[in-house]
């Protein structure tokens, strides 16, 4: 294994490589009389992963390659951007190293395309440090930095502090955090600090929320959250997962109030994590159950409905965080309450 | 607020409507089957659709609810687009679903359409809202609205809940039976209940307008005599008139599309800003906008609007039958299936600019597009023929909505040699995300009584002023028809109308 430290990346070498890579692409087409690429970019979005080694034998490697790629890919329709995939490969060996691409799609079936600038920076732990100077480099001017970092234990590593106070949304994903607590605790102070913190974990209740929100529009119930005394919510993980967590202080949050929340496992596990939520008071009963992996049914006075709740990609939920502007207080309150 | 829901996050939930039942007349008709029930059914797998929903079909036909829920499963299936079907929710759906036959002129049916709402109502717990859709022959809005009222069905059992009427176009057959339906309207319900839907007001991309126009700073500053030439709105067809040439036969394209929607477009593009985005804020400058247009006298009708009929010819390489050998028409029809007018706006904004617009079936392709288009600079610096082209901002409606800005470039090298370029804005890949249909959009406003992309009476009467002298001047004439091939882009005499003006029709 190769101790030696690794070559330095410049930014301005990278950025040259992009000034190239748009000159070939409008070469390209510009050779008849079509109308050119479009160049697009709203913001620049880094997407921090952490990977198995390259050249590993893990097989799941390939896949999570390819799947930040297409994920990347799907959000730029919506959102273009100047993406920059840091890829943390797993291992001690000093690596750091970067690539550019662009990211074009055809909109009207037609000639032209409209395109989007990719930087790859695979660099290991040990080359972290070198990063934020590159990442500093190469943000987009005058527009937001959006920092998505999809394994929440590469925000404990020191280059993090640096590249923070760049971003002006942070985004991450509690489904799979080891110690919920402390990790909650570390959003807060992240918040707290003036940063927007987004949690796709939170992002995925969005509909389980919206669903109680409907139920007590209904006329049977309408008018009667304050008498809402406990809820349960029933989840299908071994441990308790943060979604159940936010629903539960959600409630709380939403009633400005102590109320009885009882998070339990469900009977047995499912391809999903929240099973089951159920609102109770005197003369209120409100009951959200999911039924298979695409419906829920809820159900208030023997009344039900069925509702469809088709599984979200990462693109979808991080397109809804970006599709907000500002910062999102009833979250900030949530987070609060845990 | 008490009773206010605590729940709500308005950052992230989309809207949700109030519980409600939908009455619909003529619901075993074509808009009803092709529009209505799949809006209402996509926006049920959008959870927007409350758990207190239901729908109240009419028509004369005799159904149980249960076959009118198998027609309309069917109808569903068959015509939604960009969605899949789920038999699952579907069930769910359908057991709101209820049909009551009858005949619209009979009494009795209101009172019998009376007794199931109250059913319904204790049922479904739709609240004792009532949305009445008149999706019926326009001759028979006089009698539904005269049942309903008799019957008292236009007013809400408490004050926390409403009744609403939406009524399809055409409002009236011209300036007078306009009027007439408008007297037999408001003899039972206010004007707040009444929604005139207008479905081209319902597009994504004619909303957008709004949001293009007052959202940014760098256009509102352009958009007015100084900087624009003139304004060309085009809405082509590709299609004949199918099985509708009796109906067709007596409307032609002014009536049936330069009234209503392309006036309605074109007061889009030019109404001033309101001061509020709310609903009468909106439709008020929206009626300013269709009141400033100048009336044509009789001797400006002939140089400034151009009748059209299309005859045989050819499309996509099959052949295609002229009108007047379509199904149910007269061969000597003097109908126009295309229509091509140029109004002037007569206000400090528009004064001098032309508005160009032109409908037509059996044209080349189906489109409809607004054409902006800029004045050329001032002097021409540069010797080649293209840095003379005036900038184009193209708002496409349909079938691609989307924004196009036309203009040139050097091209790299030596010299000074240019190229038209365009940037593009497209609905559909841009947001990566299903467009609602027009009816869904339309449908939710209705039942949160959101009425800002509703037409407003004044708005009807104020585009029937302005087409009336062309309808009247036309039909005391009689005009050398057909003239123009099916397959083509319409009569000669309409690429007249503009050339008078230095002016060339865009092939879309």
């Amino acid at each position: 294994m190769s101790t030696a430290a690794p070559a330095p990346i410049q930014a301005e070498k990278i950025l040259k490589e992009l000034e190239n890579l748009w000159i070939s692409l409008g070469q390209q087409e510009g050779e008849d009389e079509s109308t050119g690429v479009l160049r697009a970019c709203s913001m620049t979005l880094l997407v921090a992963i952490e990977e198995p080694p390259f050249g590993g034998e893990d097989a799941a490697a390939p896949d999570t390659r390819a799947d930040v790629g297409e994920t990347v890919a799907e959000l730029m329709h919506d959102y273009p951007s100047r993406a920059i995939v840091l890829r943390v490969p797993m291992g001690d060996a000093p690596l750091l190293d970067a690539r550019v691409f662009a990211q074009c799609w055809m909109p009207f079936g037609r000639r032209q395309q409209i395109c989007c600038e990719q930087i790859e920076i695979s660099a290991t732990r040990p080359s972290l440090p070198h990063v934020p100077a590159v990442i500093r480099g190469l943000t987009a001017p005058d527009l937001p930095l959006v920092l998505w970092c999809r394994d929440a234990d590469l925000l404990e590593a020191p280059a993090f502090d640096q590249i923070l106070p760049l971003a002006s949304l942070l985004i991450v994903d509690s489904r799979a955090v080891r110690s919920p607590r402390q990790w909650l605790a570390k959003l807060r102070t992240l918040e707290s600090g003036g940063l927007r913190v987004a949690d796709l974990a939170w992002t995925r209740i969005t509909r389980w929320r919206e669903s109680v929100a409907q139920l007590f529009d209904h006329v049977d119930l309408r008018g009667l959250a304050r008498k809402i005394e406990s809820v349960t919510i029933r989840y299908s993980t071994p441990d308790v997962p943060v979604a159940a967590m936010y629903l539960g202080a959600w409630v709380r949050a939403c009633l400005g109030r102590e109320v009885g929340v009882t998070l339990e496992q469900a009977g047995q596990a499912m391809p999903w994590v929240i099973q089951e939520m159920v609102l109770e008071g005197a003369g209120v009963r409100a009951s959200i159950v999911r039924r298979d992996r695409n419906a829920v049914e809820m159900e208030t006075s023997g009344h039900s409905t069925r509702l469809q709740f088709q599984r979200l990609t990462d693109a979808e939920l991080v397109r809804e965080e970006l599709s907000i502007r500002g910062r999102d207080e009833i979250y900030e309150r949530v987070l609060d309450l845990l | 607020m008490a009773d206010a829901n605590p729940f709500q996050d308005p950052l992230r939930f989309e809207r949700r409507l109030p519980p409600c039942a939908v009455v619909i007349f003529g619901a075993n008709g074509d808009l009803a089957q092709r529009k209505l029930l799949p809006a209402l059914y996509r926006l049920a797998f959008e959870r927007r659709i409350p758990p207190g929903f239901a729908i109240l079909g009419n028509s004369r036909t005799e159904m149980s609810d249960e076959q009118f829920r198998d027609k309309m499963r069917d109808a569903v299936a068959r015509f939604l687009e960009d969605s899949p079907f789920e038999q699952a929710l579907w069930d769910d759906f359908a057991r709101g679903l209820y049909y009551v036959a009858g005949d619209l002129s009979d009494p009795g049916l209101y009172q019998r359409m009376a007794g199931r709402l109250e059913t319904i109502a204790a049922e479904r717990k739709t609240g004792g809202n009532v949305l009445y859709y008149l999706s019926t022959q326009p001759s028979h809005y006089g009698p539904v609205i005269e049942g309903l009222g008799s019957a008292g069905l236009q007013k809400a059992p408490d004050e926390g809940s409403w009744r609403r009427i939406v009524i399809e176009k055409p409002f009236g057959h011209n300036l007078t039976t306009a009027f007439e339906l408008d007297r037999c309207v408001h003899k039972v319900f206010d004007e707040s209940q009444v929604y005139r839907i207008d479905h081209y007001l319902g597009k994504e991309t004619v909303q957008n307008i709004l949001a293009f126009r007052f959202g940014n700073g760098i256009f509102e500053p352009l958009w007015n005599r100084r900087y624009i030439n003139h304004v060309q709105i085009t809405a082509a067809e590709s299609i004949g008139v199918g099985s509708r040439g009796g109906y067709y036969q007596e409307a032609g394209a002014l009536r049936d599309m330069i009234q209503n929607h392309l006036l309605q477009v074109m007061a889009t593009v030019a109404m001033e800003p309101s001061a509020v985005f709310e609903p009468n804020a909106v439709r008020d400058e929206r009626a300013k906008l269709l009141r400033s247009i100048r009336i044509m006298k009789p001797q400006e009708i002939e140089l400034n609007a151009v009748p059209g009929q299309y005859g045989p010819g050819r499309i996509g390489g099959e052949d295609a039958k002229g009108f007047r050998q379509e199904k149910g028409v007269d061969p000597e029809a003097q109908t126009d299936t295309y229509s091509a007018v140029t109004f002037f706006v007569d206000n400090w904004r528009w004064a001098g600019v032309p508005f160009y617009i032109r409908s037509g079936k059996r044209m080349p392709k189906r489109v409809t597009d607004i054409a902006i288009q800029f004045n050329t600079a001032p002097l021409s610096l540069f010797p080649s023929e293209v840095s003379s082209r005036p900038n184009q901002l193209i708002l496409r409606i349909q079938p691609e909505e989307g924004i196009s800005l036309r203009f040139v470039s050097k091209q790299p090298g030596g010299g000074m040699r240019m190229r038209p370029v365009s940037m593009d804005f497209n609905y559909g890949s841009s947001f990566g995300v299903r467009t609602p249909t027009a009816y869904e959009t339309l449908l939710l406003d209705v039942i949160m009584g959101d009425s800002t992309l509703y037409t407003r009476q004044d708005m009807v009467e104020a585009s029937w002023r302005v087409v009336q002298p062309i309808l009247d001047y036309w039909a005391e004439r009689k005009f050398d028809l057909p003239n123009y091939a099916a397959g083509s882009w319409g009569p000669k005499a309409s690429d007249e109308m503009l050339a008078r003006r230095g002016h060339v029709w865009r092939i879309p």
